[in-house]
């Protein structure tokens, strides 16, 4: 069976090559494709050369590739910017971006490199990032740290070390947004509370949330989504382990229950219900846009959003349990094993993430924040805009817990999330859902 | 009818009128709908599209979010990108279906139903499966990001082949035995005689392929690499999609934009495609 199959294709594919090939004759090809193949080709004869003698920028003509998510819809022009700035200082390199939406990336990222087509450079999640290294795709930027193409000084240790993997350094930070308590003024002066303030606990945002409810109207005290990145946040205020020393799932002692509890107990009672909420898109932004939601758990992301509207609003670092312990999201930057032009393409991530043009770029236009340890940099930031007590997302910094990363990430979240789920649709007991979470989880890493 | 009916007979035909109306009416709305409120969502404010609970009808109006969208990305080109990948795509699905669906159904040789089969398998396997595999290939072929890499796998149509297949298979074939005692060869009985009597068929699958063609999204997405010279409309309004949040407006009149042209389309075809459709059923 699958013989002729094979032959009826190659048939048809001969038969189809050949109407393209007239289209592509017909059509011609644009200026960007046909400079792009030259350079292609060129670049396959040098990476030859390259493999015998140590990788340094030379003065030839370099055109690399920079696939990014962060950039569309909104910092396009940001991005030229930053793009035009690093031209001006190196005249021979060339960079071609690429983008796609944060959704749709990984499907043409993970094409690109099983088909050994890399882009020369991209960007990264850190929790994506884990899963690239290990499967070798990425370049060991830890030369260009020794020789000075990349100044490592210059990143949050916390964050540079986030994409190292295995003691190599293989990506540098580029932005991070952290996670704070977003709460309404309004709401909280209406019922005559006072503003939460870094001490707050669990049960004083608990205590807070029972008064500033209103379900007949509408009004809800507390936010915080029922989800992976919520628990094993919280796990960590608790002073939980999600895995142990050995690299075994631990979350579901008695600190994992206790946290799961905490975290279920806000919908149906100071939230809505999960049924409410459904799969509405920005179910959240919407009810704290419109007044009816006094406390929020989310993203710094969200401000630009928020100063459109007349919503009265300030944050804070998120109250803990045991401690405290604030959800870093990070970006970065990062090399293709297979660049033809290594040298070059850590030149230009150093400058993408590091320099002082991609700071001031990504500062004036509200792009993230870059994940430089910088703070003279970030004086602008403090004052540009509400929210007054902007420190906090600096503040919330110094007990970060980064988001536990297996190579099977994705099958990880989903398990954690469908286990909380199970709890309230499915009627399963808390204890019940995360054993059977932890021994899927230990079977994903075996 | 003609001859004396009770009035009840006839208050009852109304009421039956006025209930095939209503349900009419109820499909109009469920079909329309959707498409009202993304007309309507696309002109609200950023302030108006997040309100709880949500509003029908946009105060004030704007049209700023359109502005917003020739922003996001080169909408002229990916629109002209996506004119041409689909018309050409069209052109050539139909061609290459019409030209097979004659063989499979009018050339006697051997293995013909086995092969036919084969051919009909291939629509069960998904484009997912054997992306990786494709995409390697326009890469040794140097068609990434190009015309012709975006237009190649999708011109040949296994569902279209059976479409025309089966219309050629309802002719007569005493048609094409008269042609051919007159001394007419397989080209000349394909465009002279057969053809033109499959033209129902050959509309109902260029709407089809059209907006197949028009709608995909995968492929144009991984063959342009992120690039934006080659990229098409559907992933042109996915940038329109941040990593943490979504201006819904935005998209929506993004949206807009990228069914005009399509509508504009169907529009014609299907004043066509009804037409022949009629046409054909008066003789079956």
């Amino acid at each position: 069976m699958a013989t002729p199959h094979h032959h009826m294709t190659r048939r048809t594919f001969t038969a189809v090559l050949a109407a393209g090939a007239l289209f592509v004759a017909g059509c011609g090809s644009d200026d960007t494709s046909s400079s792009d193949s030259t350079t292609k080709s060129s670049g396959t004869a040098s990476a030859d050369t390259a493999a015998t003698t140590p990788a340094t920028a030379s003065n030839d003509a370099v055109t690399l590739d920079y696939f990014t998510f962060s950039a569309a819809p909104d910092h396009l022009a940001d991005l030229d910017a930053i793009i035009a700035a690093f031209e001006k200082e190196n005249p021979n390199i060339t960079i071609k971006v690429q983008t796609a939406a944060y959704a749709d990336y990984f499907t043409s990222l993970q094409t690109q490199v099983a088909g050994q087509d890399a882009p020369d450079t991209f960007e990264l999640n850190y929790e994506s990032f884990v899963n690239y290294a290990r499967s070798g795709a990425l370049l060991d930027l830890s030369s260009y740290l020794t020789d000075g193409t990349v100044d490592g000084a210059r990143y949050y240790p916390l964050a540079l070390s986030g994409f190292a993997d295995g003691g190599k350094q293989y990506g540098l930070p580029a932005t991070f947004s952290d996670v704070v308590l977003i709460y309404n003024k309004t709401l909280f002066d209406a019922a005559g509370i006072d503003y939460p303030t870094a001490d707050w606990a669990w049960d004083d945002e608990t205590a807070a949330a029972e008064k500033l409810t209103d379900a007949d109207n509408g009004v809800y005290g507390d936010y915080q989504p029922v989800s992976y990145y919520e628990f094993y946040k919280a796990l960590a205020q608790n002073g939980g382990e999600f895995f142990d020393a050995d690299g075994k799932a631990a979350f579901n002692d008695a600190k994992g229950v206790e946290t799961a509890e905490w975290l279920l107990g806000k919908p149906g009672s100071t939230m809505p219900t999960l049924a409410d909420i459904g799969g509405t898109a920005d179910y959240d932004t919407n009810l704290f846009k419109s007044g009816k939601l006094a406390m929020w758990h989310n993203g710094i992301w969200q401000f630009t959003g928020l100063n459109e509207s007349d919503i009265d609003y300030d944050i804070v670092v998120e109250p803990g349990k045991v401690s405290k312990a604030n959800a870093v999201f990070m970006n970065g930057a990062v090399a293709s094993k297979d660049t033809s032009h290594p040298a070059e393409a850590a030149k230009w991530i150093a400058f993408l993430t590091g320099s002082p043009t991609t700071v001031e770029t990504r500062l004036a236009s509200s792009w993230e924040l870059p994940a430089v340890n910088d703070e003279a940099a970030f004086a602008s930031y403090l004052t540009v805009a509400k929210p007054e007590n902007r420190q906090a997302v600096f503040d919330a910094l110094d007990n970060v817990a980064l988001p536990p990363v297996i190579e099977r990430q994705t099958e990880l979240q989903d398990i954690v999330g469908k286990a909380l789920d199970s709890v309230v649709s499915g009627g399963v007991s808390v204890q019940d859902a995360l054993d059977n979470a932890a021994a899927e989880v230990d079977k994903l890493q075996s | 009818m003609a001859e004396v009916v009770a009035p009840g007979f006839i208050t009852a035909r109304r009421t039956r009128t006025a209930g095939r109306y209503a349900v009419l009416l109820l499909g109009a709305v469920v079909m329309v709908g959707p498409f009202l409120w993304m007309l309507a969502a696309s002109l609200k404010t950023d302030a108006d599209i997040q309100q709880v609970p949500p509003s029908v009808l946009p105060n004030p109006f704007t049209g700023t979010n359109y502005g917003r969208v020739l922003d996001a990305f080169p909408f002229w080109r990916f629109l002209a990108n996506s004119v041409v990948v689909s018309l050409v795509s069209t052109l050539l699905q139909l061609t290459l279906a019409a030209t097979a669906g004659y063989c499979f159904a009018r050339i006697e040789f051997r293995g013909r139903n086995a092969l036919f089969g084969l051919y009909l398998a291939t629509m069960m396997i998904p484009l997912q499966v054997v992306i990786v595999p494709l995409f390697i290939e326009m890469r040794n072929l140097h068609l990434v990001n190009t015309y012709a890499g975006l237009l190649l796998p999708t011109i040949v149509s296994a569902f279209g082949t059976f479409l025309i297949r089966q219309a050629f298979l309802a002719l007569p074939k005493e048609l094409d035995e008269a042609a051919f005692v007159d001394g007419a060869g397989h080209a000349r009985v394909f465009f002279q005689i057969l053809l033109p009597l499959i033209a129902p068929a050959l509309a109902t699958f260029a709407v089809f392929a059209f907006m197949a063609s028009w709608n995909a999204f995968l492929w144009p997405l991984i063959i342009t690499r992120g690039s934006q010279s080659h990229a098409t409309l559907p992933v042109g309004l996915s940038l329109l999609q941040g990593q943490y949040t979504t201006s819904w407006n935005v998209v929506m009149a993004g949206a807009v934009m990228s069914i005009a042209p399509i509508l504009a389309f169907y529009i014609f075809t299907q004043r066509w495609v009804i037409r022949s459709l009629a046409f054909t059923g008066l003789k079956g």
